[in-house]
């Protein structure tokens, strides 16, 4: 519930607009919460005096809940990057209370157990079923399940990936508690030791913080790449558990076929773009924009004139006339920004650009203004 | 084959940012739309209908208004709506959400398939999809980008996974999260719109549905909100000057900050 | 002055075109950012003779922006908003020329501005503006990177020109820098004519006697020539002038409340006949209509055939084959039942035409209404597609454009006699546009250089004929200076001499905008 300090309130309204549940009135000149108000936590930050405050419901918690438990995923016969880095930012969280760092590692992957002792897990928990060679839901929420039912731990940290996002809430829901969707931050609560699970929402434009009060396991799937994989301490010991896949697991589905290449990407959904501008000078350099690209997993987008002059696909253009696109990083490549490119790049959350004119528009909406020759730049990063 | 569609009432922009001189959040616009990703859940099941049969009913938990997105469903080939609204039901995270649909569900009849768009645009959580399934006791299968094969008792679909894709046979009934462009979402015709307004879209609350009322709204959650803030975009221009060497460098160092080359494909 | 005005060099080439594509000639040029900066650069050249072609986002299709050598002034850099004001019933910004249309449009919808500077009732206004029911600015030019000034000069309209009418409409007051350096404001209401006299006073100096010429507006959309009407408004005369009388240096322009709903609906029909009859049938109860626009079967062929390569246009939905002609109808209202009933009317009306309820897409939120609006801008993109790619052959060709306009009660008449010349002189066309103002962009799409001047040929027929029914041979593009030799089709000798003393008086030495509206004699490379 929301508490609001009467000393504190001027009784101004900013609360009532930013309120999407009519959940406030404006009482004596003081704000008051009616029943409608569904602790959806965004007052807070509309009050310009601080006067409202988030309220968290006692945590009478379960006391016998003990330690975190890392959900550890494998591409083939490696565990992923996540996964590892999980385990590292588990191991930190519970440095304080000492409480173990569980890992859980499915399938026939023993090899792998060193690595994560190595990056910060005290027990894994290893289930070397043949049949969890291939991730199922089924199998493997009723393996984790058992797991958890028989190690308690207070906390369960999945990888956001799509596999984790799949898995996670449906054992979520098996055992009745809360999970929280593709943390970027991690931290615990000083006075409660709760959870604090910080997670985007609105596509990036508001962040929320998120706690699970009374239920256990607090569980969390994590973004990959937000907490540092961290460097393999070969010297780091920790023991592993065997644990048996229950009896009655059930496959919820039958796998007929794999296909390994991801689905193509339209630049419209990218997270990460490389924009070629005229600057690149001729249409050979493409070429290296492709490279570049591709090594930092990027899709290539190019502007009007280069569509124009056939320099790439007109589903590559961004701009009036093209795709709008929204990525998390978006590198301008001697673009020297059109009102037209610019509109159409406008959700980009961090700008590289890159560009010998000093005055190029595209440097106004740039975070980083890289004053070089990109063409230049390329031949020495891909030399 | 009867299909369920779960849809969602969001907002129209998902713009939120702070007023520089009072330092709170403005959020501009606040007209409601459907989830985009439950166009496409509509679309398919409207197109799979005309194909293989049955009925398609469109299935929302929200606030009375949702009731115009439901009837606009209607428009686009839905048989018949259902909107959950109830002021108990307000400020359920997604295990509430989840249990309040699957009573919806259970209360509507035999159905063989439900689809739901692959996440909801504001809060980009997509865990409703494999809870509903879970509180159904049936399978679920996420991000599906195709469906290849209506069996008699039996889907298979191909879904995106972690570096791939993957063929699906899998059991009905099933839930299934659809990701965009799954199909070609097509516009409603006056005639569509005017059936649509004269259907009926059901409306029921906690009662109608026997919701055990531990188990919805703000109570039934096990999670909670306990602070939110927009986060500080970089305004200000970093300018890096110096040998071809030295921004190299400083490029690849940015890239790697930023979250590029750690390539994630989700 | 010398920082101001540059040499002409190669990295300025984009300056010497619009979207007409035609290339021109420059010897400097100037990028101003404030109103003494145009009246220093306009009285430098003015001293030394020197002719200037004014540019704003130089995104006309008439060439006007396209010099004719000497001096080219772009005002791109003028793209700050000034001011906001409130009368209790309408919002009015100021703003400089070089403000795009798209950047402005999100301003008014975000209500986020850059104040700097503005003073206390500007930003008096601009909180009553955040409180008040959404504004916008209706003019819709389809290049929404065009730029205020050069809406202005050009008195563009768009589709929606249909129920909001052009861009004059919504311009309250100007300043205008003279060729000498002086400065003249202009405001509504304010500074009118007396019958066809009106004298202007600019700061210092005499004032302007301007004798308006005696000729009647056309009774359609119309942007050919000088507006001239009894006791018209002199801010009247310099909207619409192209670049002829001086230089737009900051603007007030009028908001309108948004429509609460907009819906678009895409009605598609077997033959265009049956679009015809709809068009004359729904128009006659118009209200909320804010919209009409037409397809013909050409320009859907065009488009499903880039539909099949490209694959930027495969997101649209198909077009089954027996759709020969489509009508896209958009519905402004405020009421949501007002906005169902009109639609259940225009179900009504197809079913009258022998059209279908069901053969239509109707768009009612942003998602859809996204889609409709890509499929209106796809098809003169795949148009354009098919003639760069026949560029590629022989770099002259270009798509030829009409802009021509027509009273209502020849709309038949005219969509048969273009679509039976077009096929009677052999060429390929594509015709769509704004039907509800009888108002149709005709565009021949030659293969070769003998067509492309067939082309041409007919386009001065099309002049012809469109003057004799009492139409405009320019409706909403301007005429600049690819359109300058149908003004003597469409106006006597004697109505184009009163034009040109128009001209005179504001510009004696003749030196802006050379080219447009008027047909030069002067060589460029005299200059």
């Amino acid at each position: 519930m929301i508490r609001i300090d009467k000393t504190r309130c001027i009784g101004c309204g900013q609360c009532q607009s930013a309120c999407d549940y009519d959940a406030i009135d404006i009482i004596d000149g003081i704000a008051v919460a009616n029943d409608n108000c569904t602790s959806c936590a965004l007052c807070p930050s509309a009050c310009p005096v601080d006067a409202i405050e988030m309220e968290l419901a006692d945590a009478a918690k379960d006391e016998s809940a003990r330690g975190i438990l890392v959900v550890a995923q494998a591409d083939g016969n490696a565990v992923l990057d996540v996964s590892l880095a999980l385990c590292q930012k588990a191991q930190e969280l519970s440095r304080k209370s000492g409480a173990p760092v569980f890992a859980a590692l499915l399938g026939p992957l023993r090899n792998e157990v060193q690595r994560l002792i190595g990056h910060g897990a005290d027990i894994v928990l290893l289930c070397q079923n043949d049949a969890l060679a291939n991730e199922d839901d089924g199998l493997y929420a009723d393996t984790l399940c058992a797991m958890i039912d028989e190690y308690r731990p207070d906390i369960v940290l999945f990888g956001a990936t799509r596999f984790g996002r799949s898995i996670a809430p449906r054992m979520a829901a098996r055992l009745q508690t809360g999970l929280t969707a593709d943390c970027t931050e991690l931290s615990l609560d000083e006075k409660s030791g709760l959870l604090l699970q910080t997670r985007p929402a609105f596509g990036g434009n508001l962040m929320a913080t998120i706690a699970c009060p009374h239920a256990r396991p607090q569980m969390a799937t994590v973004r990959p790449g937000v907490f540092p994989t961290g460097e393999w301490d070969r010297a780091r010991t920790g023991q592993f558990l065997s644990f048996d896949m229950p009896r009655d697991a059930q496959p919820l589905y039958d796998i007929l076929s794999k296909a390994q290449q991801p689905p193509a990407l339209s630049i419209a959904d990218a997270d990460v773009i490389v924009t070629a501008g005229r600057g690149i000078g001729t249409q050979k350099n493409m070429q290296l924009v492709n490279r570049f690209a591709r090594i930092i997993g990027a899709q290539v987008a190019i502007t009007r004139p280069l569509a124009d002059a056939g320099w790439g696909e007109s589903h590559q253009q961004i701009g009036q006339t093209g795709h709008t696109v929204a990525p998390r990083l978006l590198i301008a490549l001697g673009v020297s920004g059109a009102i037209q490119h610019l509109a159409g790049m406008g959700g980009a959350q961090t700008v590289i650009a890159v560009n010998t004119d000093p005055n190029a528009p595209i440097f106004s909406v740039a975070d980083y203004a890289v004053h070089g020759d990109c063409v230049a730049l390329l031949q020495h990063l891909l030399a | 084959m009867n299909l369920i569609v779960c849809v969602k009432q969001v907002p129209s922009t998902t713009d939120v940012r702070m007023d520089p001189v009072t330092h709170t959040i403005v959020r501009d616009a606040r007209q409601s739309v459907l989830n985009p990703f439950d166009r496409f859940a509509v679309e398919l099941a409207v197109q799979l209908k005309e194909r293989h049969g049955g009925t398609v009913t469109t299935l929302s938990m929200g606030i009375p208004a949702t009731e115009g997105l439901l009837r606009d469903t209607i428009a686009r080939g839905a048989d018949r709506a259902v909107l959950l609204t109830d002021r108990r039901f307000a400020g359920a995270d997604t295990l509430a959400t989840s249990y309040t649909l699957s009573l919806g569900v259970q209360a509507i009849e035999k159905y063989d398939c439900i689809l739901c768009g692959a996440m909801a645009v504001d809060g980009d959580t997509a865990q409703i999809g494999p809870e509903l399934a879970e509180q159904l006791h049936i399978p679920h299968a996420t991000n599906v980008q195709s469906i290849d094969e209506v069996g008699a008792d039996s889907l298979t679909v191909t879904q995106q996974v972690d570096g791939g894709t993957r063929r699906l046979r899998i059991n009905r009934p099933c839930v299934l999260t659809v990701v965009r462009d799954i199909v070609m979402v097509r516009m409603p015709s006056i005639r569509g719109i005017q059936r649509s307004m004269a259907a009926e879209v059901r409306i029921w609350g906690a009662d109608d549905i026997n919701a055990d009322v531990n188990r919805i709204g703000l109570t039934g959650s096990p999670t909670q909100v306990i602070e939110t803030y927009v986060p500080k975009r970089q305004k200000q221009t970093v300018d890096l000057c110096g040998s071809i060497e030295t921004l190299s460098k400083s490029l690849m160092d940015m890239i790697e900050k930023n979250g590029g080359g750690a390539h994630d494909t989700h | 002055m010398q920082a101001l005005i540059q040499p002409f060099s190669h990295e300025y080439d984009a300056y010497l075109r619009d979207e007409s594509r035609r290339i021109g000639k420059a010897d400097s040029i100037s990028f101003p950012q404030s109103e003494a900066d145009i009246q220093a650069v306009l009285a430098a050249c003015y001293q030394d003779t020197v002719p200037v072609t004014v540019q704003g986002a130089r995104t006309g299709l008439t060439g006007a922006a396209s010099p004719n050598g000497g001096h080219v002034m772009s005002l791109g850099r003028m793209d700050q908003v000034l001011g906001c004001r409130y009368d209790g019933d309408t919002f009015y910004l100021t703003v400089q020329p070089g403000v795009p249309l798209c950047e402005l449009r999100k301003m008014i919808s975000s209500r986020r501005f850059d104040t700097t500077g503005w003073t206390d009732a500007s930003l008096d206004a601009l909180t009553q503006l955040s409180r008040a029911k959404e504004q916008f600015f209706p003019p819709d030019p389809t290049e929404t990177t065009a730029s205020i000034g050069g809406m202005v000069a050009c008195n563009a309209s768009g589709a929606r020109s249909y129920k909001y009418k052009a861009t004059r409409g919504y311009i309250h007051a100007l300043t205008l820098i003279l060729m000498d350096g002086r400065k003249l404001h202009v405001q509504r209401g304010k500074h009118t004519a007396t019958g066809r006299k009106l004298t202007l006073w600019p700061d210092g100096g005499d004032p302007i006697h301007v004798e308006l010429p005696a000729y009647q507006m056309p009774k359609t959309k119309n942007t050919s020539a000088y507006y001239a009407a009894d006791d018209m408004d002199a801010i009247d005369l310099i909207i619409g002038s192209d670049g002829t009388l001086g230089v737009i240096s900051e603007i007030e322009l009028s908001l309108l409340p948004l429509p609460a709903f907009v819906h678009g609906v895409l009605c598609l029909f077997v033959s265009k006949d049956t679009a015809v009859s709809f068009v004359e049938n729904l128009r006659r109860s118009d209200e909320g209509i804010a919209a009409m626009e037409y397809f013909d079967v050409h320009a859907l062929n065009v488009l499903r055939m880039q539909r099949k390569t490209h694959a930027a246009f495969s997101s649209l939905p198909p077009l089954a084959p027996w759709i020969h002609a489509a009508i896209y109808v958009e519905l402004h209202g405020n009421d949501e039942s007002d906005i169902l009933a009109r639609l259940n009317t225009i179900g009504d009306t197809l079913s009258a035409v022998g059209g279908d309820a069901d053969h239509t897409w109707v768009a009612r939120n942003a998602s859809d209404l996204d889609k409709l609006l890509f499929f209106r801008h796809a098809v003169p993109e795949s148009v354009n597609l098919l003639i760069d790619a026949r560029k590629q052959k022989d770099p002259d060709i270009t798509k030829l454009g009409s802009d021509m306009a027509v009273p209502n009660e020849h709309l038949r008449h005219i969509v048969d006699y273009y679509a039976d010349s077009v096929t009677a002189h052999g060429l390929q066309s594509a015709t769509w546009g704004h039907i509800g103002d009888n108002h149709l962009h005709v565009n021949i799409l030659p293969n070769d250089m003998a067509q492309y001047d067939a082309g041409k040929k007919l386009f001065l027929e099309f002049a012809k004929t469109v003057s004799s029914l009492g139409g405009s041979v320019s409706a909403e593009h301007g005429v600049g200076k690819l359109k300058a030799d149908f003004l003597p089709i469409m106006y006597t000798t004697e109505q184009l001499r009163q034009m040109k003393s128009i001209k005179a008086q504001f510009d004696p030495k003749g030196l802006l905008g050379m080219g447009n509206m008027f047909e030069t004699s002067r060589e460029v490379d005299a200059v």
